[in-house]
């Protein structure tokens, strides 16, 4: 068999399997929605207070940014799995005994990625043409210049995102959560480099073409420079944005000029997307167990121990002549809440090396210390990111692990284990920005610690329900730490579940949702049981 | 005490019936629960374990519908399922403590419980070793301790055996045995010889429905003068698989020693003593045969 056609194969079985996932569906279904809002005005490309008149040039250049940049983000956690799976289907284990190379596989992985993210690219594509005929502003269909921005532009961005998404895969420390986390910020720093550098009017520059993964400066610094040959007044103001933005003016955008450097940094995106691959089978561990990290750890403790010299074989007992139990009296069985709680709270904070407790706990700290303010606008808010991974657990260990049949086999798993689940997610969040807590009780501010409160009860609500209804952690990785960043972070009204200024608290409305949250977490597990 | 499997029957997406008009009752005994694979087996476990809902039918526990009352059969029931998982960064006993507290045992009598059963699955040199580092087999032991945990009075073990080395087989089926006294214990497997060692009952199942249900002695009885050896040269071994139906083949210097399963000798055959996979083998192909009829 040829190489190409191992390729082939290997490509179109990730693929199958992927698309046919509820979550690609999901994801394709928010793909669609967001079509939806470029459509109904929701999402807009603006210039100061002019958006382009909805020809194919506009609309192929509209739906592009919106799938760039969404994509580039959701479609990352959608994708970084195809390694873990080939791991936990063992189907990893028969391709390491292939003649398979590791820079073959972790290159194919990065094609597979891209042809699931391709593939809503063309949904969106489809959306795009569909537009133009509902919204009839141009009845003139140019193929070229609806089509060219997603070629050019979206295709190459989601080679990078994929090949990310591999990379993130292979290396240790981000494969897991931490991961998850981390990319979001990674992603905020690769779309926001190349956007510092949109000046006013002038020429993109080659360097930012180079940096412009997504095609964002490209193409809105090329918007940019044609309106302002129709309007000098133009103040050259230009975003994407999701929302009730009016737009009181339109005007002709008749689509992209390409230049050599423009169509050259398209092809290093690719070629980058390329080179991460390779660089990903680097890190690749070819499903060896020895070089997992429980494997090291065990093969470490299972060392043999050395007597004079000599091994000693240290854990192996005769074999029983007969069993002894002692009987049970059915009136033991009566452990209370709090126990299970505290097992619960243990079994989350298991497994985290002592770097992690030290951060936790100079955060605590430092949040007792520091001048109020300080606490509030700072400390606290980094406080409440740190224990995200130990969140994220909530709800989706079972699955995880393979456990669900022997805990839900279990007396009362709805209406014990569940709430013990919860309330270990409520004390961690309660500890480790307990220091905010403790200071804002000091200092008698119950608007900030009611705040505090909602805050310490929504986190835990979130990650549970977000858990139990998507079966993986990872969407409360990405979900919370947007959120945090947009709304905590930034301080955003109606965002800030913290509260970290007066103007952007809403507690009552975060008690609210922590209380619907629950209910969901709540109903989410009783249609997983067979039995409630 | 008894388990009363009423009629049901299980029908999963796509149509596909895994299980149809079972019925059942069972009282404190080893109940060795025997078919091909895709019998539906670990159906009927799901079911009696309450992981899954019958669709049709229904399972009663001393007379308690588990439908109307699941916890009745959960407060008492240790379950081994086929395929589980385990919390790699805890170690035996933590992962043991927390499966205590779930099922709502009492802390000091969990604590004595954990290390009885740690000796006895003798994992009780690696029992603060993380799970992440145990062996299959070491895995497999684990699941047994956990379903031990409650004092369980209705125990369901999914092909408890596999992943384990002879030695500690041997360990299982003989606790098993100790264990049957004053509970339903039910085990589910293809393994015949497990079956043989420690069943006082034997289901056999078959495409979703109860083919058998009797003692050990009943079903050898059933092909009592119906197993032979006849001596075959080598070659014509696959001609007299199509002729008869055979339960093993041994190769020795003077040609193939094949056990046949007919109910009149074969040319030149020598009557044998039957065993439980003859009886099995028998059953299987006379329900097939039957139902292709």
């Amino acid at each position: 068999m040829t190489s190409t056609r191992v390729l082939y194969h290997l490509v179109r079985a990730d693929f199958l399997e992927r698309v046919r996932r509820y979550s690609f569906l999901v994801t394709l279904a928010m793909a669609v929605y967001l079509g939806y809002g470029c459509f109904t005005g929701k999402v807009v490309v603006r210039l100061d207070d002019y958006r382009g008149v909805y020809n194919s040039a506009w609309l192929g250049s509209l739906m592009t940014l919106v799938a760039t940049v969404f994509l580039s983000l959701v479609g990352f956690y959608v994708v970084k799995n195809t390694i873990q799976r080939d791991q936990e289907t063992r189907v990893g284990k028969i391709l390491a005994t292939t003649p398979m190379t590791k820079s073959f596989y972790t290159v194919a992985k990065m094609i597979s990625n891209f042809a699931v993210l391709a593939a809503m690219v063309a949904v969106m594509a489809l959306v795009a043409l569909l537009m133009q005929a509902l919204k009839a502003e141009d009845p003139n269909l140019d193929l070229w210049a609806l089509l060219s921005p997603f070629v050019i532009f979206a295709l190459p961005a989601m080679a990078f995102t994929g090949a990310m998404a591999v990379l993130f895969e292979t290396l240790p420390v981000l494969r897991g959560g931490a991961g998850n986390v981390i990319y979001f910020f990674v992603w905020t720093a690769l779309l926001a480099a190349p956007v510092a550098s949109l000046d006013k009017g002038a020429t993109v520059s080659r360097a930012a073409y180079f940096s412009d993964f997504t095609g964002i400066v490209s193409i809105m610094g090329q918007m940019q420079q044609d309106l302002h040959k129709i309007d000098p007044h133009y103040t050259h103001g230009s975003a994407l944005t999701i929302g009730d933005t009016q737009t009181t003016r339109k005007f002709l955008w008749t689509g992209l000029r390409g230049s050599p450097a423009l169509y050259l940094s398209r092809v290093t995106c690719v070629l980058l997307a390329v080179g991460l691959a390779l660089l990903a089978s680097l890190f690749f561990h070819r499903f060896d167990p020895a070089r997992e990290w429980f494997s090291r750890k065990a093969r470490k403790e299972r060392e043999p121990a050395v007597a004079n010299g000599e091994p000693v074989v240290t854990f192996t007992s005769p074999p029983q002549a007969a069993a002894h139990l002692t009987p049970l009296q059915r009136s033991q069985n009566a452990a209370s809440l709090p126990r299970l709680v505290l097992a619960e709270l243990k079994l989350m904070l298991k497994g985290h090396r002592w770097w992690w407790y030290a951060v936790a706990a100079g955060l605590f700290v430092a949040s007792l210390v520091s001048p109020l303010e300080a606490t509030h606008g700072g400390i606290a808010i980094v406080a409440l990111l740190w224990p995200v991974l130990l969140w994220s657990q909530m709800g989706t260990r079972e699955a995880r692990f393979g456990t669900a049949s022997l805990i839900f086999s279990s007396e009362g798993s709805l209406w014990r284990q569940l709430p013990a689940v919860w309330l270990a997610g409520v004390v961690v969040a309660a500890v480790t920005n307990g220091g905010l807590g403790i200071r804002l009780m000091a200092a008698r501010d119950g608007h900030a610690l009611t705040a505090w409160i909602a805050c310490t009860l929504f986190v835990p609500s979130l990650a549970l329900a977000l858990g139990i209804w998507s079966g993986t952690s990872k969407t409360f990785e990405a979900v919370y730490t947007v959120w945090w960043y947009v709304g905590v972070a930034n301080h955003m009204p109606g965002m800030d579940f913290l509260g970290t200024t007066a103007e952007s608290a809403r507690p009552a409305m975060f008690l609210m949702m922590a209380a619907a949250l629950v209910v969901a977490s709540y109903l989410g597990r009783r249609a997983k049981l067979a039995y409630a | 005490m008894k388990l009363s499997i009423e009629r049901v029957s299980k029908q999963y997406r796509g149509k596909v019936w895994a299980l149809r008009d079972f019925t059942l009752d069972l009282r404190p005994g080893v109940l060795g629960l025997l078919g091909p694979n895709g019998a539906g087996k670990t159906t009927l476990m799901s079911i009696l374990a309450t992981i899954t809902r019958a669709t049709q039918g229904r399972v009663l526990w001393n007379d308690t519908d588990l439908a109307e009352n699941p916890d009745a059969i959960r407060a008492v029931l240790g379950y081994l399922p086929q395929d589980f998982g385990v919390y790699p960064n805890l170690n035996a006993v933590e992962f043991l403590e927390y499966l205590a507290a779930v099922k709502g045992l009492d802390a000091a009598a969990s604590r004595r419980r954990i290390d009885e059963l740690l000796n006895l699955v003798n994992l009780a040199d690696v029992r603060k070793r993380p799970l992440g580092g145990y062996s299959g087999g070491m895995k497999q032991r684990i699941g047994i301790a956990q379903a031990l945990l409650n004092d369980p009075q209705l125990l369901i073990v999914d092909e408890p055996t596999a992943g384990l080395d002879p030695e500690e087989r041997v360990r299982f089926r003989n606790l098993l045995s100790e264990l049957s006294g004053e509970r339903i214990i039910i085990l589910s497997t293809h393994i015949v010889s497990d079956v043989e060692a420690t069943a006082t009952d034997i289901a056999l199942i078959s495409s979703g429905t109860l083919v058998a249900h009797a003692t050990p002695e009943e079903l050898l009885r059933q092909v009592e003068g119906k197993v032979w050896e006849q001596v075959v040269p080598s070659d014509q071994l696959t001609a007299a698989k199509q002729k008869y139906l055979i339960s093993g083949t041994t190769r020795r210097s003077d040609g193939v020693h094949i056990r046949v399963l007919a109910s009149a000798a074969p040319n030149g055959a020598q009557p044998l003593a039957p065993t439980l996979e003859d009886a099995y083998l028998y059953c299987l192909t006379a329900h097939r045969a039957g139902a292709a009829a």
